[in-house]
Order: C-alpha cells, then structure tokens, then sequence
C-alpha cells in the first residue's frame, strides 16, 4: 500500500499530530499537519513518556534523541504528605527493572525537546503553521478545509489532534465535550541544585495528602532539573474561559501549607502564579463522522495522573496509521475497527485516572490506608498500562504491523 | 426493547468479554460473582455501548452491582435516549 496516494490532513501539531505524521510515513502515507499557532511552541512543562509509546519511537530509531534528552527515574516512589515517610516504592531504573518488565525505556523530557525531535524526523515542510481551521465541509468524495489565514486544502481524510478544546470533534459530534474535573493544578520546572530538602531528587514521586498531591520526576540529560505538578481540589467550578489563569504570587505555596518542606520548596522555587485548569472530555460513542476522524486528547481527553495522556496519544497515532494503510478505500471501516481498538483502552485509563484523583487526595484515615496498600501494588494492578504494545494490538486485530509492512513494502 | 432482549445482549457482552456462557447469565447476578473486576467492567461498558448505541455513564454504571441493574438502565437509556450526551446526525 506505499504508493496509495491519499491525502491525509491531520489538524494540530502537537504530540499527537506529529506521531500520526511520522507513524504514516513509516508505513508510507504522505500526511500534513496543519498547527494553529505561529510556530511550534509546546506549552505544559515536561511530560513522561512510558514504554507503550516509546516501543513505537524505538522502532523509528528516535530514542537515542530522545534518551540524551531525558532521565530515566530511579524508582517510583509515594510519600506521605506531611512527615514524608515513603509509603511505597517500586524501581525503575534501578536494577533495569522497568525495562526488564516493559520492553522499553521510561523517559522524563521537557515537551518542547520532544516536539523538536519529532518534527525534525517528521520534516518541517511539512508542517504548515499559523493555519486555524474555521471550517470543514465535507463533500461526496473529499473534505474541504477552511482556515483563518484564507488559506483552504481539501483532503481524503482529515484527523483532528487538536487537543482538549478540538475544533474538530466539535464538528464530529456536534457538542462542547469538555468537562472540567474541579481541580486544578500548580506547575514548574527548579533546579535540582535549588531543592536541598527534597529526598530521592532523581526519583517519580507522588506526596499524596488532603485534597491535594504533588507529583514530580527529573528531566533533561542529567537529571538536572525537576518537573513538578501540584494539583488541588479547587475551585469546585471553573469560570474563566482560558484554562490557565494567574492567581496571586502566594496561593500556589499556600495551598499546601503544612506540607513537608520538600513540596513547599519546591512550589516556592518555581515561583510561577499560574493555575491550569484540568480538563477532561466526557466520553463518547463516535469518534468519526464521514471522512474525519479524532485521536488523542480530542477524542478522550483524561487527567493526568497515569501520566498517560501523551502517551495514549502516540498509541492511538500508530494504530490509526496501521488502519488507514490497510484500509484506504473503507475509511469507514477503518474508523469503525480505529475505536474498537481503542476505545476500550483509552476509557479505562480515562476512568482510572479519574478515579485516582481522588484517591491521591484523601486526608489520613482508614481509607488513605488502603489507597497506601493499592499504590503498594502498582505493578500487578497498572502494569497492563505500559506493557501495551499498539502493534501487537493490530495484529491481534488482522493488520500487518508496522515492521511486517515495512518488509512486504 | 423489552428486558428480555437487552439481557440477551448484555450476556452475549459478558460471553465475549468475561469468557463466561451467555446461557448462566441472569438478572440477579452479581458482576463480581462473574469475575468482573473494576478494570474489564470498562470492557464490559464499552462493548454494551457499541451493542446498544448508547453511552452508559460513568457516575451511573460504576453504581451497578447486578446484571440486572446494567439490563434496566439500558433499557431506559434505549426508551429515552442518554441524558446530557449529544450525538450527532450520522
């Protein structure tokens, strides 16, 4: 199928958008992507990248890049929010043990290092920038797109990847899908020099306390620097329209008043008064409609607390590029099969990070005790999570996957 | 869509995903007695939604105990349609 010649327009430039371009290309479909904003500029700190997306980067040769970029965490550890104690722990770069049991490396990065290494692979030309779509028109035989700037493509197939607040899945289902979770969250990125309190610096760790945790990890080559995220059961309703705000120069630090000082330290080093708003979208039945389809946090947009919304993203990248290969001509049938691949999956990390939101924020008790004995098994209950690999899943499903293409190609 | 059909369906979901007989499915069971923990009962949710063309709810399905409790609500969701879910014209 390398010499199909259908026309793919995937809207939105991030995460999700360049992985479905290079995930295309590798099964050789041509694709571009079309990024609203005027240059690629990925907001949102660091993310971490586990092995059931870092499995599809390896194959396309780009975790070298990446890993000279990231640090691997030492372990995962979960620390009681007050005196600190480490109530559990797992390794991670410790004895290989995350590799050994996932088959692939776990990555902290900055976002923006990551998008550069993608759309570097991915080839800038083809990545047309400062184009937001306004409309789509779909006609009999091809999708018209319309963008601000007056420029209009018309394409076969149109993905949207455009993130929480899509434009696209509005046009697919016809509603405003986004909810908020009633928490929100406080961020930054300190240098580990600046963190003398902190124990474990190379460490993931959650501080798990009373309507609040922390949860940070080390990025960059040398583990240099630490990414936190500390996230509050407040406000119960979000009012503004834009999902970061600022708030006074002393609310982040207060809101964990009585916390261990390595969390106070951390938040105070960062000294950043913004609040983001964490969002989520309901779930759907559809994530298509004609020759348009959605992925990533457009189709099921999730809290964070799996670290797996970018990671599910890549996952449904490589699933729908597998799809779309083998069924060109039935995109209808492409789509269909694309959400019994995923929906499944993509809803039960959706569900359970929801649910572990308010696990992570219970106040000491019988049931932060039992929470203590769940995170204790994190590998036996969350391992299904990182051991997912997409392409074994399309096979599973009767698509060649993506090396066996590569070599009927 | 009367009872009867929608626990037919329902059990034909449980047959595929939880590996159990349709035929020993019934009403008053519970979904833990079929061996359905929290993480395939999502399984179990996503392909009654397929089956049934509906959205069970989150807030509403992790409320379920029984076979039965997953067979009346659909069964209202198929009469009435999902609240507060907008699809759109296919």
């Amino acid at each position: 199928m390398s010499d199909s010649d259908l026309r793919v327009a995937i809207i939105g430039g991030g995460i999700g958008g360049l992985s479905l371009g290079l995930a295309l290309r590798e099964r050789g479909l041509r694709a571009d992507v079309f990024e609203q904003a005027p240059e690629l500029a990925e907001i949102g700190a660091a993310i971490a990248l586990s092995a059931n997306s870092l499995r599809e980067y390896a194959r396309l040769g780009l975790v070298d890049e990446l890993a000279a970029a990231s640090t691997v965490p030492s372990e995962l550890i979960y620390r009681h929010w007050r005196d600190g104690h480490r109530i559990a722990a797992e390794p991670v770069a410790k004895d290989n043990a995350y590799v050994g049991r996932f088959g692939a490396p776990y990555f902290g990065i900055h976002r923006a290092d990551l998008q550069k290494t993608l759309s570097t692979a991915f080839g800038v030309e083809n990545v047309h920038l400062g184009c937001r779509l306004v409309n789509l028109v779909q006609q009999s035989d091809s999708v018209v797109l319309e963008f601000a700037n007056g420029r209009v493509e018309h394409a076969d197939v149109v993905v949207g990847a455009d993130g929480v607040r899509s434009t696209v899945r509005r046009w697919v289902t016809g509603a405003d899908d986004m909810v908020y979770s009633g928490t929100s969250a406080f961020r930054g990125i300190v240098p580990v020099a600046n963190l003398p309190s902190l124990p474990d610096p190379q460490a993931i760790q959650f501080w798990m306390g009373p309507d609040a945790h922390l949860l940070h990890y080390a990025i960059g080559g040398h583990g240099e620097s630490v990414n936190f995220f500390a996230v509050v059961n407040t406000p119960r309703i979000w009012l503004q329209e834009a999902s970061v705000v600022e708030v006074a120069d002393e609310v982040p630090v207060a809101s964990f008043r009585g916390w261990h000082p390595a969390v106070t330290e951390m938040i105070k080093a960062a000294a950043s008064p913004l609040r983001w708003a964490l969002f989520g979208v309901r779930p759907l039945l559809h994530w298509y409609r004609g020759r348009v389809v959605i992925l990533g946090d457009a189709a099921h947009g999730m809290l964070p607390h799996h670290g797996q919304g970018a990671n599910t993203s890549i996952e449904d990248a490589f699933a729908l590029a597998g799809l779309l290969t083998e069924k060109p001509d039935d995109l209808e049938g492409a789509f269909a099969q694309f959400q019994v691949l995923r929906r499944a999956r993509t809803r039960k990390i959706q569900r359970s990070s929801w649910v572990t939101s308010g696990l992570f924020h219970l106040p000491d008790g019988p049931a932060a005790e039992a929470r203590n004995e769940k995170v204790a098994r994190f590998v036996q209950d969350f391992g299904w999570i990182h051991e997912y690999d997409v392409q074994r899943a399309l096979h599973s499903a009767g698509v060649a996957p993506a090396a066996a293409a590569q070599a009927r190609a | 869509m009367t009872q009867d059909e929608v626990l037919t369906g329902v059990a034909e979901v449980l047959g595929r995903i939880a590996k159990v007989d349709p035929v020993n499915v019934g009403a008053e069971q519970t979904f833990a007695d079929l061996g359905i923990d929290s993480v395939t009962m999502v399984d179990v949710v996503v392909a009654a939604e397929d089956r049934f063309g509906v959205m069970l709810l989150d807030d509403d399905w992790s409320q379920f105990t029984t076979v039965g409790d997953a067979v009346g609500y659909i069964q209202q969701l198929a009469a009435t349609g999902p609240t507060g879910v907008t699809q759109p014209a296919r």
